[in-house]
């Protein structure tokens, strides 16, 4: 749910800017770092973000009967941590403005404060606090995913109601109104994307254990050397595995001297 | 969907040589008039504007300008009805509602109208580069450039996967779409990682060090469009105020 282009009083768009610049900027540090220390981030960020923009067009059967598309801001913050997604959603939410037509450039700063610093960080917090509480990676990924749409979700109904309070009830009623209206949409696919989220581990877990492992979501197994998952295995090079074996070989005789 | 239907009207635009810079000047007066300028006249003229300019000079198709507005449209009246509703003290239409619904739609549509244009006309790999004077830092713009490459690689991936699921009945029923949609996206996150891996090998065998550095296209500021552009929006505030 982005805020359309001219929908928010200028003074909430300045404001909302100035909001969400801190967390944009330190994002954005957090970004320049990385690159500068390992400068073949540049194409793992840019593949992440191209993925987070691409998650919004999978479709996803509602419980209303209309489809809606996630939002991919918790998982993004799950894989990726928050300061590196306030950059990122924020990237991904121009692109939307300007390729989709979703969202806008003055309601810019609104949207990225809801959808790539609040639903990010409140679902990166929930991810913590089910692990840290033994839900397990899929249970935690399940609270990070709902509880960031959720909390995009609220934080955008609030935008939306103090631009626009109510005649006679002010804030409050205004609140209730565009939590109400939105609640049909947004928080069957709350629950939705969360499933997602559920279902793509899994597979996940199986396929791209070393890539999990490298994004520090999963910690690598001790002693156990891991499978190589199903993209990795075309990687390695013939003469990779003629070096393995001739490794074992010349291991297994001198094994059997011992 | 394996393309961006906005996306392909940019490079097809009649405007697309134009100096992206000019086009920024003209579509940010135009949005920065529609939020500040009184909903009528000034946000009605700046929508117009939009559309004319969309339509007539820049050559975008009708049919991808109405379909590319209707999104937005949906969020816009959903969000100024609720807007105008009044809740307290029983439900009912907020005294000068037609009034307030209006202005804000009014100035929600002529903004969109004129991003819309900015859009249509200007590919995002002639605006990133742009992002330079306004000093965002060039690993930040980087990661954006690949960000942008990458995006309609995926996009293909994902219908293309889609398509397959779809005819092996993988979105026959809730539980399995639910199903064909996380596979879905755990194949794209691992194609995408893939890429980016494949792409850094290439690149690091051709001696990438600082950066990807690729000419940019010099697109000229033509100086009767600026001072068009100039003439129109002091031409626009000056009705609007006026009136």
């Amino acid at each position: 749910m982005h805020i359309a282009e001219g929908f928010l009083p200028p003074v909430h768009a300045v404001g909302w800017t100035i909001a969400a610049a801190p967390f944009v900027v330190h994002g954005a540090r957090c970004v320049v770092k990385e690159v500068r220390e390992h400068p073949e981030s540049t194409l793992l960020l840019g593949a992440a973000g191209a993925f987070t923009f691409v998650l919004s067009a999978i479709k996803l059967p509602s419980v209303t009967g209309s489809s809606s598309h996630p939002t991919g801001t918790g998982l993004g913050a799950v894989l990726f941590r928050p300061p590196v997604m306030a950059l990122l959603g924020t990237v991904v939410l121009l692109f939307q403005a300007l390729l989709l037509a979703h969202g806008g450039l003055t309601t810019l700063g609104a949207n990225a404060f809801s959808m790539a610093v609040v639903g990010p960080w409140a679902g990166y917090a929930a991810y913590r606090l089910t692990r840290r509480l033994g839900g397990g990676l899929l249970g935690g990924v399940f609270a990070g995913m709902a509880v960031a749409d959720l909390a995009t979700y609220v934080t955008t109904a609030l935008q939306l109601a103090w631009a626009h309070p109510d005649a006679s009830s002010g804030f409050a009623g205004a609140a209730a109104k565009f939590l109400g209206v939105f609640a049909v949409t947004q928080i069957p696919l709350a629950v939705g994307e969360g499933l997602l989220g559920v279902l793509l581990f899994r597979v996940l877990t199986v396929n791209a254990r070393p890539e999990l492992e490298r994004l520090g979501v999963l910690r690598p197994a001790p002693d156990a050397p891991h499978a190589l998952s199903r993209d990795q295995a075309p990687a390695l090079s013939r003469d990779h595995v003629h070096e393995d074996q001739r490794a074992q070989a010349s291991d297994a005789p001198h094994g059997g001297e011992r | 969907m394996t393309g961006l239907a906005i996306d392909d009207a940019a490079w097809a635009s009649a405007w697309r040589l134009r100096s992206p810079a000019d086009k920024l000047l003209l579509c940010g007066g135009l949005v920065v008039c529609a939020l500040a300028l009184p909903a009528w006249p000034g946000s009605v003229l700046v929508g117009l504007a939009a559309v004319t300019l969309a339509l007539g000079p820049a050559r975008v198709p009708a049919r991808t300008f109405g379909r590319a507005v209707r999104v937005p449209l949906l969020f816009i009246t959903v969000g100024a009805l609720t807007a105008v509703v009044q809740v307290g003290g029983g439900l009912g239409w907020a005294p000068d509602a037609a009034a307030q619904a209006g202005q804000l739609v009014g100035h929600a549509v002529a903004g969109s109208a004129a991003v819309l244009l900015l859009a249509t006309t200007t590919p995002m790999s002639d605006l990133l580069p742009a992002l330079h004077r306004l000093r965002v830092p060039d690993a930040v713009i980087e990661v954006a450039s690949v960000t942008y490459r990458m995006l309609f690689v995926l996009l293909t991936s994902l219908s293309t996967i889609r398509e397959a699921q779809t005819a092996r009945m993988g979105h026959a029923g809730v539980r399995a779409s639910y199903r064909s949609a996380g596979m879905l996206a755990a194949a794209v996150l691992t194609r995408s990682f893939d890429r980016a891996r494949r792409l850094q090998d290439g690149l690091a065998g051709r001696g990438m060090e600082v950066g990807l550095r690729v000419l940019p296209e010099v697109l000229p500021s033509s100086r009767r469009f600026v001072a068009a552009t100039l003439a129109g929006l002091a031409a626009l505030v000056t009705v609007s105020v006026l009136a």
